[in-house]
């Protein structure tokens, strides 16, 4: 068990208030951790330290340390760290090209294409990678913004993997999809686990149940429990972890 | 009572719709009326490709392209310093000022669209003009240089105001996801943002265009007013607008020198039209997505 991520001491703040407090997680190589937990507990700000997106917001602060492979993400340049660290959002937003470009733009900006004939490998195996090779292969070049919901999705974790992160954030991916795009997202993420390393943030409980090895219930700001999925779901330590899973909460 | 109530609002709201309709179509009218008469007389390429505007001399001469190209040399000068400056200042409020900037920035940018065109005129008189003549060493500052750059001076807050309106409709999604891939701040406006603005720049740049063609004051204090065909950026022009403000009021109503104002009048509107309608174009094209 080799830990990819060390988070220690970690605490956010909006405005001054805390909406994370002194977090201690670990993220192991090669897992699925799924964090759950209901509205407001955290969970999006705790992805969001991770690859340091929340940098942007000026009312936003943190204390403690995040790191990845022992070296310390807040010494990072944040355009390496986001390299690294993929992160997809709940609202799956294609940026408005083709599916093609979409796929190529960042590997183009990181410059980590040394040759022009790289393109099309990089692409194709991008897409087959997230399983939408079969059904966009005959129009690479069409708008991406003119794909299902389903689709954008898989488009949006597929550009993700041509930049080749080591680990990958998922945030409520498949809130806004049918069951079936879910089950293919999640097949997915199950085949993309043997390569990169993990952290699902979900409300959907069945779906973490499902797929991570790995289960992080936050409640308001705190860690509460983490364990064994299998452990977790069926011998909670905690009520409230209890509660939650069970349908009870709130 | 309530009803018999809207039908009045209706009926007045629906005649001054009419009206204006009405006026538009009149000052049409006039304009192609005296325009065609003139044309008919003394032929269209006769009147755009001559090379010599003297109206009152014996036997007048009606060409119009020393006018055309004082106006064009004029409103592209005043572009090639408008857009860039334009489209930086709406990327510099919108993406990168910090917000007090910000504010601050666009309360003066609305200031300055509010500023008279004969105020930028005379102030441009007094302190670009002598700047012009002094730093190139020229016989006189009153030139096509000269009025470009306070032409810009009055395209620049329309451009900035609709680029930025542009800039701030794209989806914050876009940046978010290009961000998150790893691209740098710079890489994402460049590539993302002004991509997706795009639209909506080109339809600010063209009405900014719009605004510096049909402006005639402020050329007329400053260009130099020589009705000949300049041979440089540096030399006095006459435009288009500026002749018929100067003209008019020494023509003979019904005139040939009368009719061929209306004609100038006519060439300028199928311009602004043109660069009008390309705005709406891109506008369009900006809503249907
Ligand atoms: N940009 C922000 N500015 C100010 N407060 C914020 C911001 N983002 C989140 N918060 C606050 O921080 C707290 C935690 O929010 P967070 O988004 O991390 O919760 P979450 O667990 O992801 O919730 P959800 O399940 O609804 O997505 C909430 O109280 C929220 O209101
Ligand atoms: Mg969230």
């Amino acid at each position: 068990m080799v830990n990819k991520i060390k988070v220690e001491n970690l605490s956010c703040y909006y405005n001054k208030k805390c909406v994370l407090e002194s977090l201690n997680i670990n993220v192991v190589q090669n897992e699925i951790l799924s964090v759950i937990g209901p509205a407001s507990s955290g969970k999006t700000t705790f992805l969001r330290t991770l690859n340091r997106m929340n940098d942007l917001d000026i009312t936003y602060s943190r204390k403690g340390d995040v790191y990845l492979d022992d070296n310390n993400i807040f010494d990072m340049k944040m355009e390496s760290l986001r390299k690294r660290v993929g992160m997809l959002f709940a609202m799956p937003i294609p940026l408005p090209m083709s599916i093609y470009e979409n796929i190529i733009y960042a590997p183009k900006r990181l410059g980590l294409i040394t040759r022009e004939s790289y393109q099309d490998t990089i692409v194709e195996q991008a897409l087959k990678d997230a399983s939408l090779w079969n059904e966009v292969k005959d129009r690479l070049n069409s708008s991406a913004t003119r794909m299902s919901g389903g689709q954008q999705q898989r488009l949006c974790i597929a550009r993700i993997l041509a930049v080749n992160p080591e680990v990958i954030l998922f945030d409520e991916p498949c809130s806004g999809l049918d069951p079936v795009s879910t089950a293919k997202v999640e097949e997915s993420m199950l085949e993309l686990k043997q390569k990169y390393t993990i952290v699902l943030v979900t409300n959907n409980v069945k779906q973490a149940s499902r797929v991570s090895d790995r289960t992080a219930f936050f409640l308001m700001g705190k860690l509460v429990e983490i364990d064994k999925t299998a452990r977790l779901f069926v011998s909670p330590k905690e009520k409230a972890t209890e509660d939650y899973i069970t349908g009870r909460f709130g | 009572m309530r009803k018999s109530l809207d039908a009045v609002i209706e009926t007045l709201i629906f005649i001054c719709g009419m009206l204006s309709i009405v006026f538009v179509v009149l000052i049409f009218g006039f304009l192609f009326k005296e325009g065609f008469a003139f044309f008919k007389d003394f032929g269209v390429l006769k009147f755009i490709t001559g090379q010599f505007w003297y109206p009152s001399s014996e036997p007048a001469s009606f060409g119009i392209l020393p006018l055309i190209l004082g106006s064009v040399l004029v409103a592209v000068g005043a572009c090639l310093i408008a857009v860039p400056i334009g489209i930086m200042t709406a990327l510099f409020i919108s993406e990168i000022a910090p917000k007090g900037v910000r504010d601050v920035l666009k309360s003066l940018v609305e200031l300055m669209a509010a500023i008279p065109s004969i105020v930028i005129g005379f102030v441009g008189m007094v302190t670009v003009v002598p700047l012009v003549k002094n730093i190139f060493n020229l016989s006189t500052g009153l030139t096509a240089f000269a009025g470009a750059i306070m032409l810009a001076f009055m395209a620049i807050p329309t451009i900035v105001t609709i680029s930025e309106d542009a800039i701030r409709s794209v989806p914050w999604q876009y940046k978010e996801g290009a961000l998150a891939l790893g691209a740098t701040k710079w890489q994402t406006i460049r590539r993302i943002v002004l991509k997706a603005a795009m639209p909506g720049i080109i339809a600010a740049i063209m009405l900014g265009i719009g605004r510096v063609i049909g402006e005639t004051m402020a050329v007329m204090m400053i260009t130099g007013n020589a009705a000949h065909i300049p041979r440089s950026i540096f030399d006095p022009v006459r435009t288009m607008t500026a002749t018929i403000a100067a003209e008019m009021g020494e023509t003979v109503r019904g005139g040939m020198h009368y009719r061929s104002l209306f004609a100038i009048g006519l060439v300028l509107f199928i311009i602004t039209f043109i660069v009008n309608f390309t705005a709406d174009l891109f506008l369009g094209k900006k809503k249907n997505r």
